[in-house]
């Protein structure tokens, strides 16, 4: 059971490392589905894989400043105090409801990306007053391809702080990192550049993560023998996924994102409509 | 503000260390709970005062507190850079956190 634990974890989570991605979407539907363990049990073990994998896959972009760590800390307020209300309110939600949610961000996800498919980098004059100048956010990062320093600007800091408290919010419920709806609502609300929005949503998902496992785990909600392996083994695959990574092209990686999200959001609405149905669950 | 290139890659590749030195350390002990469990199929039956459980147990506590560890020392970094409209900002992030502890508690 451990074995196929960790091998089952490393292939999904080599997988989210390519789409740049943490594996927790596809974790939990495995133990589930593959495992048959406890829908609970399956977020606590998420939770603690999607802080390994974080972690694990962060050293590469820091080194590469493709990570704004300033624009990440503003940000992680909003994750954080999203994670901690989530914490309260998991024992609320009933199963079938957090499947259909996850359903539902998963399609608005996909949608988002397939409206806008190319970056826009706003190079107009930047404006002093906005949240983006104050708080020093704005920066550059180096194009391999143009062999150059691209510079950006960070807009809507207000518009993103909330979607980012959402963002926390289905974390903590879910035992997901909100990969999918973190890095939409850095590019559509922040508009930042691709692989910018990637590496920094990929690095606050850890202490977003970190903020409602820290809970889980002192309350006891965390499985050990299944979270210890499911971690290894996301970070493993994390580690290769994070290389494969650094040389994809922008386009090809958000087509990816796309077709990934859509297959995703009708597994969720499945599962969502199968828990309702007495006993025909696995 | 002087040496503020020189600042931004030193502190981002001391992050970077502490996030892979980190990873590498909780992955070490999981391994190492894991091995332990894998041997004693018999759990409690050593008599070594703790078992492959409780290594696996540190690990995953290990994977939890390294994010945070992240935060304090991002703090640390920007309070040195005089940086204190993010130092502040660090903090509530930290704040934030321990608050979510204690209403797990």
């Amino acid at each position: 059971m451990i074995l196929w634990l960790f091998v089952a974890a490393f292939g999904a989570s080599a997988l989210g490392g390519v789409l740049g991605m943490a594996s927790g979407i596809f974790i939990v539907p495995i133990l589930t589905l593959l495992f048959g363990v406890d829908i609970q049990v399956a977020i606590g073990a998420s939770i603690v894989s999607v802080i390994a994998c974080s972690c694990g896959s962060a050293a590469p972009f820091l080194k590469g400043r493709l990570i704004n760590i300033r624009l990440a800390i503003v940000l992680e307020t909003a994750t954080t105090l999203g994670a901690v209300t989530g914490v309260f309110l998991i024992g609320i939600a009933s199963t079938s409801f957090l499947y259909g949610l996850f359903a539902a961000i998963l399609a608005i996800s996909a949608k988002q990306m397939l409206a806008r498919r190319r970056e826009v980098i706003d190079t107009s004059a930047p404006n002093a007053k906005s949240w983006g100048a104050v708080l020093r956010l704005h920066s550059s990062f180096p194009d391999h391809v143009l062999d150059r320093d691209v510079p950006y600007q960070v807009g809507r800091v207000p518009l993103g702080l909330s979607l980012m408290y959402g963002a926390g919010l289905i974390s903590a419920l879910l035992g997901i990192g909100s990969g999918v709806l973190k890095i939409p609502a850095m590019d559509t609300a922040l508009r930042l550049p691709i692989k910018v929005s990637s590496a920094t949503s990929n690095f606050m998902i850890g202490v977003t993560a970190a903020a409602s496992a820290g809970a889980y785990f002192v309350r006891g909600d965390i499985d050990i023998g299944i979270a210890g392996p499911v971690a290894l083994g996301s970070v493993v695959g994390a580690l290769l996924g994070a290389r494969l990574l650094m040389g994809l092209p922008a386009d090809k990686l958000r087509i990816f994102f796309v077709i990934v999200l859509a297959l995703l959001a009708i597994q969720m609405l499945v599962s969502a409509l199968g828990v309702q149905i007495p006993g025909g669950s696995v | 503000m002087k040496s503020r290139t020189d600042n931004f890659k030193s502190r981002e590749q001391i992050i970077a260390a502490l996030l892979w030195y980190g990873t590498w350390l909780a992955s070490a002990v999981i391994a190492a709970g894991m091995t332990l469990d894998t041997l004693q199929p018999f759990e409690g039956q050593l008599n070594l005062g703790f078992s492959g459980y409780d290594i696996m147990k540190a690990g995953v506590a290990l994977f939890i507190l390294l994010p945070v560890a992240r935060v304090a020392l991002m703090l640390a970094i920007f309070l040195r850079e005089r940086d204190y409209a993010h130092t502040a900002i660090s903090a509530l992030v930290l704040a934030i956190i321990a608050a979510g502890i204690v209403i797990g508690l």
